[in-house]
């Protein structure tokens, strides 16, 4: 046409032709060779297996007040996916400038998230208003960023029940491993110690499964979902403590470091146990910065110990319980029986062993010493007993074996035996003078407070299969403890009366009520980090005994001084709630 | 010449294209319907996202532009002829006056506002470029290196003002309109295949590093052109300097690719597609792609699309218009629409052929390139062939700028169709 022998026409002709017709392929190959599985994705683009989540279930006290339970908060969470293209104007550095978050901190924590598999990453766990509405005004701009509402744990009574009920934390690559059947995701709350921990199968439920529709930013556009395996909560934990005696023994110990427990007879429910320093839970759960935890476990008086089960004491006087009880089951001594004098102290081979009372108790039997707690008395006593039958009657009494309280992290104690020292010392290089200081509680043996409540209820009771119990049964009733302690009922006659002595007349004589008979021992325990450890044990009303109490006070001085009027400021209080205030009839 | 066929014997009054533009107006408040209603989920009935005066505002266009190809059909070509150059001015001047005064719109300038009507002054300019064009190059037929330099300063000082907005789609549909043109009016084939074939093919290499990740786009080409130079007969010794042209610039481009870092890269891709890292590389072509291909052979059915909407295409009823009509009519649908526009630039490239004068053939060869870039990119980026830039599908995407002036080179085609036996 031009002058060259080329067809333009036909050849721009032919070019719509190839171009079109390349279309038409393509066309053909997205909707007939690859159809099923553009259809498939279609399907995933609008439809997307969710989890309910199931509520964690809540903690009450005997009388149904909640301990913890869950809240809702809002988080700030922005899809793994939307982080990826970084630089100045990204959504991450858009979130780092209009939250005003510190820069190094946060990324640290969006990394640890994204390397725990995380499809969406918490930004900020708990979020304010204005911060929620920053969010909504401005989500074009913040691409994958959303509110959640997530559910968070509340601790009601913050640091009181911190020991007991424990804290929950984020699941850990750990918890997942181990436990594949409790199905945790990540980001999931899991109970880090405490019944938290230990009830965590009872207390997770199950989560649900729904699809949901989704458009393609993968926001639920239909309410309506199909269930495909329905939500089980978790169940609650009802619990033998008493919010109200809680406060009552934390307010008794007023502060100082040590440990209280109170436990109902015959049924072995714990009531009250405080441990102190303690903690607020409500801190730890959820995430915790590595400063405030790095000082929680760094503070010398370890508020984050539960004193209750996770330390051990020397028991001091309280353990001559042991010592007379063995006596009586050996025939060894009776109620009366009479030794040297007390003039302070005590020579025992180039030894001198003392009495707490320097100036000597004088003339004592049995009773009295056991009522005035002298030590000298049980110096001679212990020489006509041995090792392997002391052992027996502190088992019987529940010392030197873990109690199975559901808590985690509890000692055993110790309660030495001729192959203990041979093991800790060597064959034949101890002496017999250790047990000189074992029958007084001194030396090798150490408890837990929460032995100790035990062996005040079984010495109360005569009960030889009473327990320890945190959590109330959830339907009927467990079989009450029925098994007679294995001891003369002369012998556990006459620790009764005399340890009402105690209180009356002896040691431990303010603990004294007016509204009940109580029944105790007192003990003042040398140990090696200060001043003495302040003990008291006591039982009441001594004539029917409901409740039995024991009071560690750390490097406070005198048991009778210092622990008895803690646990009768408790006993008092108890009496109120209990409405036994007209115990008092003799 | 008269004895080459030239495809089907078409009617010459214009009927087809009269016909082909209906079909496409159905065709288009069909799918503006769907678009804007409820979209039926599994398991609800869901609000569209787009609002039903869409369609309505969209049915008022069409009558009008009915009104604009009849006047068109029927006004004297010398007329149009004589008022290129005065529209011409006019145009750049309305390119210029919206990148001054015009108000930002995501980002970029394009549009007017003249009330409840949006005025895009980049869709005239189109075809302005089309008609000042063919009277330049009819002008200087006999003097090709006058013709070729100024028909690259006609078309490129619109394209620069257009990239400015920016709007890069549209700066290289002017580009696209001026090459077909130029090669019509008769550039040496000589001179076409030792310019153009190396950029084609480094295009080519690109477009399968960046887009398919397959180097078959590439190779296919490079086999065509060596069949062609075998073809063609020509000089064993141009033919190599051709091949080792193409490869040069084929593998240089890769070289070039590969030496940038990430970021420039991804710098790069983002100008082709501005849209990319809004929510992940290829988020809008993934989407298109699994609208169409779920669709199928016959589609999921009219209405009862679910991508259209959930799969939330921010174009859905203008660039990406085409993605809903391939999933609810399915391959046979979409054909049809495929072949009705085929029918169209066919139509228009005969028209071209019949003209006696020569600014009418140009004329005619510009409207046909001018559609032609439209559909080809629009239906390639929607299929997810090309990277996505911003351009709409003639008559069937909503907006009237670009319906009017599709409607005016319609009526210029048959305008010039009709006259194809006067001297």
């Amino acid at each position: 046409m031009n002058g060259d022998r080329l067809d333009r026409g036909a050849l721009l002709r032919w070019t719509v032709v190839l171009l079109l017709g390349s279309v038409v392929v393509q066309l053909f190959v997205l909707q007939i060779v690859r159809h099923d599985a553009y259809r498939r994705q279609a399907k995933q683009n609008r439809e997307v297996e969710r989890r309910v989540p199931a509520p964690r279930g809540r903690i009450l006290d005997r009388e149904g007040n909640v301990l913890a339970d869950n809240v809702f908060g809002a988080a700030i969470t922005v899809s793994r996916r939307a982080l990826t293209p970084a630089g100045p104007d990204s959504t991450l550095s858009r979130l780092l400038t209009w939250f005003a978050l510190p820069e190094a901190e946060t990324l640290e924590r969006l990394l640890r998230q994204q390397r725990e598999g995380r499809s969406r990453l918490v930004l900020v766990s708990d979020a304010t208003m204005p911060q929620i509405a920053l969010v909504r005004e401005m989500a074009d701009m913040l691409p994958g960023v959303a509110v959640e509402t997530r559910r968070r744990r509340r601790y009601h009574r913050g640091p009181l029940f911190a020991h007991l009920l424990g804290y929950v934390g984020e699941v850990s690559a750990d918890d997942m491993r181990r436990h594949p059947d409790r199905e945790y995701r990540p980001g999931d709350m899991v109970g880090r110690t405490g019944l938290e921990a230990t009830r965590e199968a009872w207390l997770r439920g199950r989560d649900g499964r729904a699809l949901e529709e989704i458009d393609a930013r993968g926001r639920v556009v239909s309410r309506r979902r199909q269930l495909l395996r329905p939500v089980q909560p978790g169940r609650d934990l009802r619990l033998t403590l008493s919010a109200a005696l809680q406060e009552s023994l934390a307010a008794a110990m007023a502060g100082r470091r040590g440990c209280g427990v109170a436990m109902a007879l015959p049924t072995g429910e714990i009531l009250a146990a405080v441990s102190l320093p303690t903690f607020d839970p409500n801190r730890l759960a959820g995430g915790i910065s590595s400063d405030r935890w790095r000082s929680l476990t760094r503070d010398p008086e370890h508020p984050l110990l539960n004193r209750l089960v996770q330390a051990i004491y020397p028991p001091g006087s309280p353990y001559k319980i042991v010592t007379s009880l063995t006596a009586f089951r050996t025939g060894a001594a009776g109620p009366h029986t009479r030794y040297l004098p007390c003039t302070g102290s005590y020579r025992f081979g180039n030894r001198i062993f003392r009495c707490w009372k320097a100036t000597g108790h004088g003339d004592v039997d049995h009773t009295a010493a056991l009522v005035h707690s002298c030590d000298v008395f049980y110096y001679q006593l212990v020489q006509h007993l041995d090792l392997a039958s002391l052992a027996a009657t502190a088992r019987l009494l529940g010392l030197g074996r873990r109690t199975g309280v559901p808590l985690p992290g509890e000692l055993a104690g110790n309660i030495p035996t001729r192959e203990w020292y041979d093991r800790r010392f060597g064959r034949g290089r101890w002496s017999r003078g250790v047990l000189l200081n074992d029958a007084i509680g001194q030396g090798e043996v150490l408890v837990t407070p929460l032995q100790m409540v035990v062996m005040t209820g079984r010495v109360a009771t005569g009960l030889a299969d009473l327990s320890p119990r945190l959590v109330l049964p959830d339907s009927g009733a467990v079989a009450p403890a029925a098994t007679p302690l294995a001891l003369p009922a002369p012998a556990l006659d006459w620790l009764q009366r005399t340890m009402r002595q105690v209180v009356d007349i002896g040691t431990g004589m303010r603990a004294r009520l007016a509204s009940m008979h109580v029944a105790g021992k007192t003990g003042t325990a040398q140990n090696p980090h200060g001043e003495d450890h302040a003990w008291f044990v006591c039982y009441a009303p001594a004539e029917a005994p409901r409740v039995a109490v024991a009071v560690i006070l750390e490097n406070a001085g005198h048991g009778g001084a210092v622990a008895a009027p803690v646990a009768a400021r408790w006993l008092r209080a108890y009496a109120e709630w209990s409405g036994e205030g007209s115990g008092r009839g003799d | 010449m008269a004895t080459r066929w030239r495809g089907p014997a078409l009617p010459g009054n214009g009927s087809v294209l009269l016909l082909a533009f209906a079909l496409l107006c159905a065709y288009s408040l069909a799918a503006l319907w769907s678009v804007t209603e409820g979209i039926h989920g599994p398991y609800a009935i869901l609000a569209s996202g787009v609002p039903k005066t869409i369609f309505w505002r969209q049915a008022v266009w069409i009558v009008l532009a009915w009104g604009v190809l009849l006047a068109v059909r029927k006004a004297p070509l010398s007329w149009i002829e004589e008022t290129t150059p005065l529209l011409y001015l006019g145009v750049l001047a309305l390119l210029g006056l919206v990148l001054l005064a015009g108000p930002v719109v995501a980002g970029s300038r394009r549009w007017f506002f003249l009330g409840p009507v949006h005025f895009q002054p980049s869709e005239p300019a189109k075809l302005v470029v089309v008609l000042a064009l063919a009277r330049w190059l009819a002008a200087y037929r006999e003097r090709q290196a006058v013709a070729v330099a100024g028909a690259a300063v006609i078309a490129g000082l619109p394209a620069l003002l257009v990239l400015k907005e920016p709007d890069l789609g549209t700066s290289l549909v002017f580009a696209g309109i001026a090459l077909v043109m130029v090669f019509w009016n008769g550039l040496p084939l000589r001179l076409l295949l030792a310019v153009g074939s190396p950029l084609v093919s480094a295009a080519l290499s690109f477009y399968a590093q960046t887009v398919v990740h397959n180097p078959w786009p590439w190779a296919v080409y490079m086999i065509l052109l060596i069949m062609v130079l075998w073809l063609g007969e020509r000089g064993l010794l141009e033919s190599l300097l051709l091949l080792a042209g193409n490869l040069a610039t084929g593998i240089g481009v890769q070289f070039l690719w590969r030496g940038l870092h990430a970021y420039q890269q991804s710098r790069i891709l983002s100008f082709f597609n501005p849209a990319r890292d809004s929510y992940g590389a290829g988020y809008q072509t993934i989407q298109s792609r699994v609208a169409i291909g779920s669709g199928g052979l016959f589609g999921t059915g009219y209405l009862q699309g679910t991508q259209k909407g959930l799969a939330f295409l921010p174009e859905r009823h203008t660039d990406f218009i085409f993605s809903v009509i391939g999933e609810e009519l399915g391959f046979v649908g979409s054909t049809v629409l495929v072949v009705l526009f085929g029918v169209v630039l066919w139509k228009a490239i005969r028209v071209a052929e019949q003209a006696r004068r020569p600014f009418s053939a140009l004329a005619a060869v510009g409207v046909a390139g001018y559609l032609g870039c439209h559909v080809v990119v629009n239906l390639m980026i929607t299929t997810g062939m090309l990277p996505v830039t911003g351009l709409p599908l003639p008559v069937i995407s909503y907006g009237g700028s670009n319906l009017l002036v599709t409607a005016a080179a319609l009526g210029l085609l048959i305008n010039i169709g009709s006259r194809s036996f006067e001297v």
